[in-house]
C-alpha cells in the first residue's frame, strides 16, 4: 500500500480546516483529500471523521457509494476506457477485453507495478469519437487494437 | 474588471459590435481585413488533438506579425463526425477541416495574409464529392436551428466580454429590473419550455410552484450531471458558452426568490467546471453575480458542486442529497423539492439546456418561443447524434423534425451501406424506435407513444450489425451498477432482470424468460422509488416490442442474427450465412488443397456450390472481420473454385439417406426453395415429389438468372444431384390447372409450397399494357423456353434491381442499345453494385432520377414520357424520395421497353391461403401457412430475396414437416449429424495488407457476343493466396 507521508497529513488537515463547518463539505474534502493521496483509505478516513466531527461509518458509507473514491491506491496513469452506449456500438468492450489481457489486471484494478489503473467508465461524452479512452487528462478518440498499445507506451 | 450596471453593461455590448458582426459575416470581406480564427476547443475536439493546431497557428500568426489583425479563439465543439479539428475563420466563415499542425502554415500564408482560402481543407459532401466552403452551407448545420446553440463558433467560452457582446445578461437585466417575478413565470410559460433533462416537465409551473411556497431561503440547482451514455449536449453547451447557463440562473433566482444556487457538474467533466470555474469568476468581477446585480438590489451567487461518478446523482433529490453530502440516495416524493428540496429549502432544479434558453426566452418573448415546435412541445431540442452514423455530433432541431430527417439529412446515413435497424433514444431511460416508425416527430408525446422517451437528447443509431438483445442487456447492465440499492424493486428487479438478459444472450435463455422479463419490468415501472429504476425497464420492454424476434432466435434458435452474442457465433460470416456454412473451415481446406475434403465440408450444409459460388450475394462478405485491416475474403469464389474443382476431378460426395419413410411430401416449384426442401426431405427418408409448371427445374437460377452468369451445365448438375437423392420431378404441370391444392393436400402428407414470385409488377401507367412493353421476368423466361421477341435496336428497361439489369444485359448480348431508366439515384438500386458496373462496362445507359408517367405508339414505334425528378425528402429507408420537376417532362423512344420493377406472386392456384400484401404469411420459425400441413417459403413469402435465402428456407421447411410428421407417427424428429472433418488449427502470421482477389472476367465487348460465362474462375494459385487472407476467426486459443 503506497504510503501517506506528513506532507499530506499536512494538506489533508488544512483541507479539513477550509470546509469546517461547511454543511455538505464531505464529498468536496474527499475529493481534495483523494488528489493529495490518491486514495483514501481507512486512516485518512478516520482523520477526516474527527476533523469534520461526521462519524467514520458515515464517511465509509459515502466514499463506497461513490466510484469516484477508491481506498486501494492508483496507478501512475488511470486508463479509463469508455463504455458508454456510442463507443460500445463501436467496440468499446473489445478494447476493455483487450487491455485486461495484455496488463493482466482487473477492471477497477491496478497493474502490480502500479502503473496503470484500469477502469471502465460510462460515457466521457466524446460519443462522435466513439470508441474513446482516457488516459489521466486526456482524450483519445478512435481507439483500437491498431493504436491502443502505441498511445500507452506513452505512458511510464 | 469592476462592478458593471446596466448602461455599462450596455456600453460593453456595443464595444463588442464590430468584433461580433466580423464573425457573423457582416463586415465586407478584404484581403487585409480583419480575420477570426475560431479554433474548435471542445473535450471532443482536444480528443482529436485540436490542442496541437491551435497552439501551432498562434505561434504563426504570432510569428508573422499578424496578431493585430487576426485573432485566433478557441471556441467549444463546433465539429461534426470525424472532422475535427476544425477551424472557422470569419468573415467568410470558410470551415476547414481535418486540420494537423501542417495544414496551418497553408492556412496562415494563403488566406490570412493572400486573402485565398485553401481549397484543399474544405468539407467535401460525401454523396458528390463537391466541396463546401461556408459552415451553414454544410447540409449538417444547414438543417439545423441553433437557439441553445445561437453562439456556435461565436465567442470565446472564456471571455465573458464576447457573450456579453452577443446579448448575455441582457435577459437578466431585463428580468432582474423591468420585470416582477411574476412576469418572468408568465412569460416561461407561455413559451411552453419544458425540462430537457428528459422528464419534458413544463418549466414555468415548476418555478411558480417554488415562488408560491413560503420560505426565505430558496436554491436554484443546475443539473449538469449529465450521466446518460450517448448524450454530450450539456457538456458542450457548458464549454461553448457557459454564461448562457449562469443567466438562466440568475433569472430563475428572480422567478422564484432565492439568493443562492448550485451548478452541480459530473466530474468526469473536467474542460466544462474549468470553463464554468473561469465565468463565474468573471461574472462576479462585474457583478453579474453577488449582491445587487447590475445595480437592482437583487443578490444572488452560485457555486460549482463536483459529482463523484453517481449516475443515479443526477436524479432530483438524489441530487440534492449528494450536495448535502450524503450518500446520493433519492427520496420519496412529496414532499416535492418546490416546498422541499436541498436543505428541506425551496428549490428548483433545471437541466443546462433548459437554463441556456431562459434568456432568449426573456428577451424575446415567451411568444416567439412558441411559435418554434409543435403544440405540446415548444421550442427547438438539441440531440447528441451517435453511433452507427456517417456524421455523429450535436444536432439541434426545431420540435416536430421527423427523426429520419434527422437520421439521414442530418446525420448522413449508416457508413458503409449497413442496414439501420434502430435509433435509441433517452439513453438508459429510453427506448429503440425501429425504421417503419422512423417518420415520428421530435415531440414528448409522439415520443412516448412509440415506447421510447425523449430523453435528455442522446440518440444513439445502432445498424445491422447490433443485437438488440445485447443490447437491452448492456443498458440493464448499466442500471443494475448504478443502482443506489435504496428500493427493492429497482435493487432486487434490475438485478433479477440483467441476470436473465445475460443468461438469453449466452444461450440459456427459456422462452418462459421472456414473460418473466415482462413481468419484472412492469413490476419494477410501477414501483421504484425514482425515475431511475421507473425506467430502468424501458429498453427491454421497447426491445421486446419491436424486435422479439431476436429474444426468440437467441433462445429457441442459439442463434444472434447480429453476430454478437459470442456464445451464439462461432464465426461472424458462418452466422450471417442463411446455411451455416463453415466458411474458415472450407477456406483452410482449400489453401492446403485438400479438395475432396473441402467440397465434402461445404456440401454438408450446401447443396448447391456451384450455382452459390457464382450468384449468391455473400452476407458473409459483408460482415467478414477482414475488411476492418484491407478488404474481406472473396469467400463466394473460394467456393466455386472448390466446386469447379471438384466437377473438373469428379469428386462426388456420397450422400447418405436416413432409413426410408412412409410419409409423402408435396412440393410446389422447383427453383431453389423446392429444391432445397426435396433435398432435405430426401435424406431424411422421405419421399418428396416437386411439381414444376415449366418444362425444367430451376425456377428464377434458369428463368431468371442468365446463362452468362450462371452456366446452365453447372446448375443442371447441381440440380441431378438433388433429385438423384430420390426426389420425384413432375414438370410441366401447374398446380391449379393440371392439379388442385385440394388434391396435393388430401394425396400427400404435407404440402410445401415454394412458386416464388414471376410475375412482373404493373407500373400503373397508361400504356403499359399496349404491344412492345413486357414484363421483365418474363422476358427473362421467354429467353431461356426460346422464344423470345423480337425486341429490335432501342431497348429501355425501368427499373434498378437485378432482374431489371440481367433483363438489359440480355437484351445487349440481343443486339440491342439498351438504357436502364431509373426513378431515384444510381447509388439507390437495389441491384447489386458489381452488376451495375459490369452492366455500364457492357455500354448500358443508366438514366437516374426518370419517371415513367405515360407510353403510347406512334408509327410503329413505341414512345415514353418521362418526368425528370430531383431528390426529395427522405423515406424510413433513408432513400430520397423522386420528386418531379414541375414542367421537366422527357420523351424518348424506344421499339421495345420492358417494365421490372419488381416481381409479385401468384397465388391465384387457392383462396384459402392468408396473405399480406400479396406475399404468402408464414409462422416465422416454423414457416407453416393458416391451413394445415402447408409449408410456404422463399420469395412467395418474403418477396424477391437472395437464392441462398430461398434454399436456407427449403431447410426450415423440412425440418419443420419432419418434427410435425414425427410428431404424429411417434418417431424421433431427424438429428442432423456431420461427419467430422479434421482441420489444421492454425492461426495466420503477421497479418500484411493485401487486396482482396477479384476473379477476372471476359472483355466487355467479347462477351456481349453471347451467352458465355462472364466470370472467370481463381486459378490455384490466386485462391491460395486469397485463402491465405482469411484471419480464421474459428480458430481459439487455449
Amino acid at each position: 500500500m503506497k504510503e501517506i507521508t506528513e506532507e499530506m497529513w499536512k494538506e489533508i488537515d488544512s483541507v479539513v480546516q477550509r470546509y469546517k463547518g461547511k454543511p455538505g463539505a464531505l464529498i468536496p474534502v474527499l475529493q481534495e483529500c483523494q488528489n493529495v493521496c490518491g486514495y483514501l483509505p481507512m486512516e485518512v478516513q478516520e482523520r477526516i471523521s474527527k476533523g469534520l466531527n461526521i462519524p467514520g461509518s458515515f464517511i465509509y458509507g459515502v466514499v463506497t457509494f461513490y466510484s469516484f473514491f477508491t481506498m486501494v491506491p492508483k496507478g501512475r496513469h488511470t486508463v479509463k476506457v469508455c463504455l458508454g452506449t456510442a463507443c460500445y456500438v463501436r467496440g468499446g468492450k473489445a478494447n476493455l477485453d483487450y487491455l485486461q489481457d495484455e496488463f493482466e489486471v482487473e477492471v477497477g484494478g491496478t497493474t502490480r507495478d502500479l502503473r496503470f489503473s484500469l477502469d471502465s467508465v460510462r460515457c466521457l461524452g466524446a460519443c462522435g469519437m466513439a470508441p474513446a479512452m482516457v488516459v489521466d487528462d486526456n482524450t483519445y478518440a478512435q481507439v483500437s487494437r491498431k493504436n491502443i498499445m502505441e498511445i500507452l507506451d506513452g505512458y511510464e | 474588471m469592476k462592478t458593471i450596471d446596466r448602461n455599462q453593461l450596455n456600453e460593453l455590448k456595443s464595444s463588442g459590435k464590430h468584433r461580433i458582426d466580423i464573425r457573423l459575416g457582416k463586415v465586407p470581406i478584404e484581403v487585409n481585413g480583419e480575420k477570426h480564427v475560431m479554433v474548435c476547443g471542445g473535450t471532443a475536439c482536444h480528443a482529436c488533438k485540436s490542442e496541437p493546431v491551435r497552439d501551432t497557428i498562434k505561434r504563426e500568426v504570432q510569428a508573422r506579425g499578424l496578431s493585430q489583425r487576426c485573432k485566433v479563439i478557441e471556441t467549444g465543439n463546433d465539429a461534426f463526425g470525424t472532422l475535427a479539428p476544425v477551424m472557422v475563420v470569419y468573415p467568410e466563415g470558410i470551415y476547414y477541416v481535418h486540420l494537423t499542425p501542417d495544414d496551418v502554415t497553408d492556412i496562415v500564408s494563403k488566406h490570412l495574409i493572400d486573402g485565398k482560402p485553401v481549397e484543399r481543407l474544405f468539407y467535401r459532401d460525401p454523396s458528390n464529392g463537391k466541396s463546401i466552403p461556408r459552415m451553414m452551407d454544410i447540409p449538417y448545420f444547414s438543417h439545423q436551428r441553433l437557439v441553445t446553440l445561437r453562439n456556435l463558433t461565436l465567442i470565446d467560452p472564456e471571455n465573458i466580454d464576447d457573450a456579453i457582446a452577443r446579448d448575455a445578461y441582457q435577459g437578466a437585466a431585463k428580468a432582474l429590473i423591468d420585470m416582477a417575478a411574476e412576469e418572468i413565470i408568465n412569460q416561461i410559460k407561455i413559451s411552453g419550455l419544458r425540462g430537457r433533462g428528459g422528464a419534458g416537465f413544463p418549466t414555468g409551473m415548476k418555478w411558480e410552484f417554488a415562488a408560491q411556497a413560503k420560505g426565505d431561503s430558496k436554491y436554484v440547482l443546475c443539473n449538469a450531471d449529465e450521466g446518460d451514455p450517448g448524450a454530450f449536449m450539456d457538456r458542450s453547451v457548458l464549454e461553448a458558452d457557459p454564461h448562457a447557463v449562469l443567466e438562466g440562473m440568475i433569472i430563475a433566482a428572480k422567478a422564484i426568490n432565492a439568493r443562492q444556487g448550485y451548478i452541480y457538474c459530473r466530474a468526469e467533466y473536467p474542460l466544462a467546471i474549468r470553463r464554468l470555474n473561469r465565468a463565474i469568476e468573471q461574472a462576479r468581477r462585474y457583478g453579474l453575480l453577488g449582491r445587487d446585480i447590475l445595480g437592482s438590489g437583487f443578490d444572488f451567487d452560485v457555486e460549482i458542486y463536483q459529482g463523484a461518478g453517481a449516475f443515479v446523482c443526477g436524479e432530483e433529490t438524489a441530487l440534492m442529497t449528494s450536495i448535502e453530502g450524503k450518500r446520493g440516495m433519492p427520496r420519496p416524493r412529496p414532499p416535492f423539492p418546490a416546498q422541499e428540496g436541498l436543505w428541506k429549502k425551496p428549490t428548483i432544479l433545471n437541466n443546462v439546456e433548459t437554463l441556456a434558453n431562459v434568456a432568449q426566452i426573456i428577451l424575446q418573448g415567451g411568444a416567439w418561443y412558441a411559435s418554434i415546435g409543435t403544440e405540446r412541445s415548444k421550442g427547438t431540442k438539441v440531440f447528441a447524434l451517435s453511433g452507427k452514423v456517417n456524421n455523429s455530433g450535436l444536432v439541434e432541431v426545431p420540435m416536430g423534425m421527423p427523426l429520419k430527417d434527422i437520421v439521414y439529412g442530418i446525420g448522413g446515413g449508416i457508413p458503409g451501406d449497413k442496414r439501420f435497424k434502430a435509433v435509441q433514444l433517452g439513453g438508459p431511460s429510453g427506448g429503440c424506435i425501429p425504421s417503419e416508425l422512423l417518420d415520428t416527430i421530435t415531440d414528448y408525446e409522439a415520443i412516448t407513444g412509440t415506447g421510447a422517451i425523449m430523453g435528455s437528447g442522446g440518440m444513439v443509431v445502432m445498424d445491422e450489425d447490433n443485437c438488440m438483445v445485447d443490447i437491452a442487456r448492456f443498458f440493464m447492465e448499466f442500471c443494475q451498477e448504478e443502482s443506489c440499492g435504496k428500493c427493492t424493486p429497482c435493487r432486487e428487479g434490475t438485478k433479477r432482470m440483467l441476470e436473465i438478459l445475460t443468461k438469453i444472450t449466452e444461450g440459456r435463455g427459456e422462452i418462459a424468460d421472456l414473460t418473466a422479463l415482462e413481468e419484472l419490468a412492469e413490476m419494477v415501472k410501477d414501483s421504484a422509488l425514482c425515475g431511475l429504476g421507473q425506467t430502468a425497464p424501458n429498453p427491454v420492454l421497447s426491445t421486446l416490442r419491436y424486435f422479439r424476434h431476436e429474444y426468440e432466435d437467441h433462445i429457441l434458435e442459439h442463434r444472434c442474427e447480429a453476430g454478437v452474442c459470442p456464445d451464439l457465433v462461432k464465426t461472424k460470416c458462418s452466422n450471417a450465412c442463411p446455411l451455416g456454412q463453415e466458411v474458415p473451415g472450407y477456406i483452410s481446406l482449400v489453401a492446403e488443397e485438400r479438395f475432396e475434403e473441402a467440397i465434402r465440408l461445404i456440401r454438408q450444409t450446401n447443396p448447391m456450390p456451384g450455382v452459390l459460388g457464382r450468384v449468391c450475394n455473400h452476407p458473409c462478405m459483408d460482415v467478414c472481420v477482414r475488411q476492418q485491416t484491407d478488404e474481406a475474403i472473396n469467400i463466394p469464389k473460394i467456393k466455386r473454385f472448390a466446386a469447379d474443382m471438384a466437377r473438373e476431378k469428379g469428386i462426388t460426395v456420397p450422400l447418405e439417406r436416413a432409413r426410408e419413410k412412409e410419409e409423402k411430401i408435396a412440393i410446389i416449384g422447383g427453383g431453389p426453395s423446392g429444391l432445397g426442401a426435396a433435398y432435405y426431405l430426401s435424406l431424411m427418408g422421405y419421399k418428396p415429389t416437386i411439381f414444376e409448371e415449366l418444362p425444367k427445374l430451376g425456377g428464377m437460377l434458369r428463368y431468371g438468372i442468365p446463362a452468362y452468369r450462371l452456366p446452365r451445365d453447372v446448375l443442371d448438375e447441381e440440380i441431378n444431384c438433388i433429385i438423384n437423392t430420390s426426389v420425384t420431378v413432375r414438370t410441366g404441370v401447374r398446380v391449379g390447372r393440371e392439379i388442385s391444392i385440394e388434391e396435393l393436400r388430401r394425396d400427400f402428407d404435407a404440402v410445401f409450397i415454394g412458386i416464388g414470385a414471376h410475375k412482373s409488377q404493373i407500373m400503373g401507367i397508361p400504356g403499359e399494357d399496349i404491344d412492345g412493353v413486357y414484363g421483365g421476368a418474363e422476358f427473362l423466361r421467354q429467353v431461356e423456353l426460346g422464344n423470345a421477341p423480337d425486341i429490335g435496336k432501342k431497348v429501355a428497361v425501368i427499373g434498378g434491381g437485378n432482374v431489371a439489369i440481367d433483363v438489359a444485359r440480355t437484351c445487349r448480348r440481343m443486339g440491342a442499345d439498351v438504357t436502364i431508366l431509373y426513378r431515384r439515384e444510381q447509388k439507390d438500386m437495389p441491384a447489386s453494385t458489381e452488376e451495375i458496373e459490369d452492366a455500364i462496362a457492357e455500354g448500358i445507359d443508366i438514366e437516374t432520377l426518370m419517371m415513367p408517367e405515360s407510353i403510347n405508339k406512334a408509327n410503329g414505334r413505341t414512345i415514353i414520357t418521362l418526368h425528370r425528378c430531383e431528390p426529395g425528402e427522405y423515406d424510413k429507408g433513408g432513400r430520397r424520395m423522386p420528386v418531379p420537376i414541375p414542367g421537366a417532362l422527357v420523351r424518348e423512344e424506344y421499339n421495345t421497353i420492358f417494365a421490372a420493377i419488381g416481381q409479385a406472386s401468384d397465388t391465384s392456384f387457392t383462396e384459402d391461403l392468408d396473405l399480406k400484401r400479396g406475399w404468402i404469411v408464414v409462422d416465422r420459425l416454423t414457416l407453416a401457412t393458416n391451413l394445415d400441413n402447408v409449408y410456404a417459403g422463399g420469395d412467395a413469402v418474403t418477396g424477391p430475396a437472395m437464392a441462398v435465402d430461398a434454399l436456407a428456407a427449403g431447410k426450415r421447411a423440412a425440418l419443420s414437416i419432419d418434427r410435425a410428421l414425427s410428431a404424429k407417427s411417434g418417431e424421433r424428429p431427424h438429428k442432423e449429424e456431420h461427419d467430422k472433418i479434421f482441420l489444421t488449427m492454425k492461426v495466420p502470421g503477421e497479418t500484411v495488407k493485401q487486396d482482396m482477389a477479384r476473379a477476372p472476367k471476359i472483355s466487355p465487348q467479347e462477351r456481349i457476343k453471347d451467352s458465355r460465362e462472364v466470370e472467370i474462375g481463381f486459378d490455384t494459385k490466386t485462391v491460395k493466396g486469397e485463402c491465405g487472407r482469411c484471419l480464421r476467426c474459428d480458430v481459439t486459443i487455449e
